[in-house]
């Protein structure tokens, strides 16, 4: 891997941490600290201080979801996963979401405007079939409901 | 030693051996898809249950169970089948499963729409594992469809009805296509604890976790560096080798070994309709092992057929055409005798090769002897001579008898003096790394690794992070580091003492230097500090690797003799059983064993291009080698040979050297011959013809046993030179060459163990002086060129020009320091030119941070090893060639 401005950057802030597993998470909690997610360039110089593979730093970020490998969206689309909301057609939610805004889970669209995340339930299965759109719970949703406010988000942005 | 039954049958294995490895050595069935013998269980898979007697907790997983003495198994009871039916029913519901639970699988072809499940694309029916599948052979040995055992029978199969991640199929050796991935993790393990590459993860977690590659982008973006071992372990068809993916359903297994660099790792190649489609680890050269490398996996088809010769050649005029071989070889002969009579047998040269058996050199040998020329040797001969009359000079013998399988398995203090050993010599590289970081099992304790080179390769970081010591050389100084830290060493009283005792003269070591530039003192007292506790610890097994380049004479004689120093000052009279030189290319040992060295009074290849300029060489009879590709200062050698009356090229391709001759004789590849190599330590190792040979082309030990037959009738002599087979060949070498009486092609049962070496330890032991390091001061910008053996290019397909003899296209490139190519105003894929004095190149670069500033690199194969118009012919100087590199206007 070449060192770039970024890398190098990214070094910086990881050079206090020692080799070995045990630095990993708060090194790259760090990152994410300071850049909102982890960069993928992120993940090779963390592995290079901490002496892992690049491979097992892309493991561990994937394992935990409050780490994220894309930039954090202006808006944030949360999808429940839950089982409350599959049965109540969250399936289709999810389908209308991902087709009007034509990106698919942990993806944002363009220019970061918007992204969808899968989420697990929060016990507001009241309103399911539900999304939290920057947090706020929306629901019960039609597939219908979905699009609409899927398309004003797109255009909004 | 315990005792203990299975199913009946007593069985003695060793106390604490996994239970799972011993039941299948002992022949009896156990599913296990997730285990890889030798590695620590994963214990996920839950097939391979047993009964214990005894045990609590009902059947027990034999991965994680170790034998006892007097434990009493059984996993043939129908509780047993039916537990690991019920679990494997769960593997398979996760994975395109029609066809493993169907009775009918073997009526079904490709093209037939399954008669079960109308939405099925994906079965083993369309799979190109079909019948070669570790996953489906356990279905079928747990009766998955006789017994037809499917619990979610009428729900629906989302399996099929979802979308399935995409195959990564971008790069031209792995291809990985994870929805039939079963996560076993065996891959994860395989890369992490077997290649030390860990290139593999587990991604994500419950059920969304799949396996990714590197930061999760395609592989060839990852640092996987294509070994296959990821390949061999996989129970499905996600991870496949994508050359002859669907043809690989093997007819036939040939054991042989890979000629691609001297470790001799030894293979199985598959054949389908007499080609190869497959190549597969053999374990019969316990060094190897279980592992290959990229070339030894993939370059048996770096070239396609028609690339290679099946015709052999005679010049009209300014052209090679076609020739029936009984011609050929008639000119051959009759242009011989002609020249030796006008000119005398010292105008006529050979150069055997280390790509070649050992069968072909002894009779290229031999046929330099019905001639009467002491003329003979290879192209980097007189490099690989320097470096071995260096090592012989300090241990007084010539056959080394140190012992790589050592390395792994013993061996606390390594010192390697290498420029990226895993690019020269991939798999020892990884022995190197299985000693530092040793992950199988029984458990040893991690050696530390000091490592001498000027590029940063992979061992680098098997060096500090473990308590060992990298210092970078300036490339050049690689001899002086060493040195110095000999010169250290030896401030040691105790070891001064023992080595004056082992009758060394330590005052050799007086002139070494203190200090060498680019590398702090500290850093050097540290490394001397490793190997200072090493020699006090005389029991400890110590080893000292030397890979000298393939350019620079002088350069191989000065870091031989300085490591020879260092495992004297270490070992003393035994200090030859801990040294390891290692030459670049296969058979570089054998070539020499089996004499193809100048002879009294005769020439080495340097001489023999000088005689052959100032006119008086007439005829060089080339077999295997090709000197315009290896050897440096290649203008001089094309006027050269260009000069001759004579040029012979026997070769499985047309060579550049080739191209210039007046006879060329088609041979065929290593895969296509019967024969042996020796390799670094010695081995001697058999190839045994995988593939026939194509059109008219035969092995070179053939045709040199025809030009052997009419040389001695014409020139007389009693040699005989009729051999059917190259086994007769083999048979005459263990009569007469020294140190191979054992190696019978037939009858020999140690193949990979068997090593033609010397005892070590009657040798008249010396320390050498080393000279005084050359530099060449940087001038006006210019940098030092470094060039030297890389992972991927493949030979054949190097040799012919072909543009995707690197098929990654990571090694067609100058390698730049980024911070000079910022300097330079120098971007990756920009064009450049490197100049020295009137030889130019032009060439892409690419960027890197692997090679010191002030230097590029490029490959010594490139492009026919190109790089050679760059270097000054053999001046004696240990300095690298300096160029200048300019962005292309
Ligand atoms: S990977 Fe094996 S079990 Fe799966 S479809 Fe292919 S052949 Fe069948
Ligand atoms: S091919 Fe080798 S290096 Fe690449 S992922 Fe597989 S085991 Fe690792
Ligand atoms: S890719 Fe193969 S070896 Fe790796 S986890 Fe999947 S099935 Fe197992
Ligand atoms: S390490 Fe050498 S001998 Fe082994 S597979 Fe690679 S090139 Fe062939
Ligand atoms: S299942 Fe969606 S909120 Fe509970
Ligand atoms: S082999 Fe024992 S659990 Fe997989």
């Amino acid at each position: 891997m070449l060192d770039t401005e970024a890398t190098l950057e990214i070094a910086e802030l990881v050079a206090e941490f020692k080799p070995g597993n045990a630095d990993l998470i708060p090194a790259l909690h760090k990152v994410q600290h300071r850049y909102g997610y982890v960069p993928r360039e992120a993940m090779g110089v963390v592995a290079k201080q901490l002496r892992l593979g690049e491979a097992q730093v892309y493991g561990a970020v994937t394992f935990y979801s409050e780490l994220r490998v894309i930039p954090p969206p202006q808006t944030r689309i949360d999808w429940c996963s839950g089982p409350a909301c599959r049965l109540k057609g969250g399936e289709n939610v999810r389908l209308a979401l991902e087709s009007v805004l034509e990106i698919g889970m942990e993806e944002n669209t363009a220019g970061d405007k918007v992204g969808l995340h899968l989420a697990q339930c929060n016990g507001t299965c009241d309103f399911a079939p539900q999304i939290w759109v920057d947090g706020k719970v929306v629901g019960p949703l039609t597939a219908a409901d979905t699009i609409t406010l899927a398309r004003e988000l797109k255009e909004k942005n | 030693m315990a005792k203990l039954t299975i199913d009946g049958r007593e069985i003695e294995a060793p106390d604490g051996a996994p239970l799972v490895e011993v039941i299948k050595e002992n022949g009896i069935y156990v599913p296990n898809l997730c285990y890889i013998d030798g590695l620590p269980p994963y214990a996920g898979c839950r097939t391979c249950l047993v009964e214990i007697e005894g045990a609590r907790g009902g059947l027990q997983l034999s991965c994680t169970s170790t034998v006892r003495d007097e434990m009493v198994v059984r996993t043939d009871t129908a509780e047993v089948k039916q537990a690991r039916q019920y679990v494997l029913s769960l593997i398979d519901a996760n994975h395109s499963d029609r066809c493993l639970t169907c009775h009918r699988r073997v009526k079904c072809m490709p093209g037939d729409v399954c008669l079960r499940d109308d939405v099925v694309t994906h079965r083993c029916l369309t799979c190109s594992k079909n019948y070669r599948c570790e996953l489906q052979t356990t279905n079928d040995l747990l009766d998955m469809g006789v017994d037809n055992v499917e619990p979610w029978e009428g729900e629906d199969r989302t399996y099929y009805q979802w979308e399935q991640p995409e195959p990564d199929r971008a790069n031209p050796f792995l291809e990985f296509d994870p929805q039939m991935c079963i996560i076993c993790t065996r891959c994860v393990r395989a890369c992490d604890d077997l290649r030390h590459t860990g290139a593999i993860t587990l991604a994500g977690r419950g059920f969304s976790t799949r396996i990714a590659f590197g930061a999760g982008g395609p592989i060839d973006e990852s640092n996987c560096d294509f070994c296959g071992s990821c390949i061999d372990v996989c129970p499905t068809a996600t991870l496949m080798e994508k050359p002859n993916k669907w043809l690989a359903r093997t007819e036939d297994w040939v054991s042989t070994t890979c000629t691609s660099c001297s470790v001799g790792c030894t293979i199985s190649v598959g054949t389908r309709g007499g080609k190869p489609v497959i190549v597969k680890p053999d374990t019969i050269n316990p060094f190897s092992d279980d592992q290959i490398c990229v070339r030894g996996r993939f370059h048996y088809d770096a070239i396609k057929p028609k690339e290679r010769l099946s015709k052999h050649l005679v010049r009209e005029g300014d052209t090679l055409q076609p020739s029936p071989l009984d011609a050929a070889l008639d000119i051959v002969a009759d242009r011989l005798a002609g020249i030796r009579e006008q000119h005398g047998a010292a105008s006529i040269a050979f150069l055997g090769s280390p790509f070649a058996t050992n069968e072909e050199n002894y009779l290229v040998r031999k046929l330099a002897g019905v001639v009467g020329t002491p003329n003979i040797d290879f192209t980097v001969g007189p490099v690989n001579q320097a470096a071995a009359h260096a090592a012989q000079a300090a241990f007084g013998v010539d056959r080394l008898p140190a012992d790589l399988t050592d390395i792994p398995t013993k061996a606390k203090t390594i010192l390697v003096v290498a420029d990226d050993l895993e690019e020269t010599h991939n798999v020892a590289a990884l022995r190197i790394k299985d000693a530092i970081d040793p992950r199988k099992l029984p458990a040893r304790e991690p050696a530390r690794l000091i490592v001498i080179s000027s590029r940063r390769g992979e061992l680098c970081d098997f060096a500090e992070p473990y308590g060992g010591v990298w210092l970078q050389a300036e490339a050049g100084q690689e001899a002086a580091v060493v040195s110095a830290l000999a010169k250290r060493i030896v401030g040691d009283e105790n070891v001064a003492a023992s080595a004056k005792s082992a009758g060394l003269d330590v005052d050799a070591l007086a002139a070494g230097p203190d200090t060498v530039t680019g590398i702090e003192n500290s850093t050097l007292d540290n490394a001397a500090a490793i190997l200072s506790e090493a020699a006090a610890d005389a029991g400890q097994t110590i080893a000292v690797v030397v890979a000298p380049k393939s350019v620079g004479v002088a350069l191989a004689a000065e870091t031989t003799k300085a490591a020879a120093n260092v495992a004297l000052l270490l070992r003393g009279a035994s200090a030859a059983s801990s040294f390891y030189l290692l030459p670049t290319e296969a058979n570089i040992n054998g070539a020499r064993d089996m004499g193809v060295v100048p002879g009294e009074g005769g020439l080495n290849f340097i001489g023999i291009v000088e005689a052959a300029s100032a006119g008086d060489m007439k005829a060089l009879v080339v077999a295997g080698d090709n000197p315009l590709m290896f050897a440096p200062g290649r203008a001089k050698v094309e006027e050269a040979l260009g000069r001759l009356d004579l040029l012979v090229v026997i070769d499985q391709v047309l060579t550049d050297t080739a191209k210039m001759a007046h006879v060329v004789l088609a041979d065929v590849p290593a895969i296509s011959k019967d024969g042996t190599i020796t390799s670094a330590d010695r081995r001697v190792l058999r190839l045994k013809a995988a593939q026939a040979a194509q059109g008219e082309a035969q092995p070179a030990w053939a045709t040199l046993s025809q030009l052997g037959q009419r040389l001695t009738s014409r020139l007389g002599g009693g040699e005989s030179f009729s051999y059917e087979e190259a086994s007769e060949i083999t048979e005459e070498i263990t009569k007469s060459v020294p140190g191979y009486d054992r190696f019978h092609f037939h009858g020999y049962l140690g193949w990979g163990k068997g090593r033609a070496v010397e005892d070590g330890l009657s040798g008249t032991i010396a320390l050498q002086p080393v000279g005084e390091p050359a530099s060449t001061p940087p001038s006006n910008g210019d940098v030092a060129l470094l060039t030297g053996r890389t992972l991927f290019t493949s030979l054949e397909a190097a040799s012919i020009h072909s543009p995707e003899a690197d098929k990654l296209h990571r090694e067609d490139a100058v390698l730049v320091n980024q911070y000079d190519a910022v300097e330079l105003g120098i971007s990756a894929g920009d064009g450049v030119v490197l100049k020295n004095g009137s030889a130019e190149l032009s060439l892409k670069a690419a960027l890197t941070n692997t090679v010191p500033r002030g230097s590029v690199f490029l490959s010594s194969y490139y492009d026919g090893g190109v790089v050679n118009t760059l270097l000054p012919s053999e001046n004696g100087s240990t300095a690298p060639a300096r160029v200048t590199i300019a962005k292309q206007s």
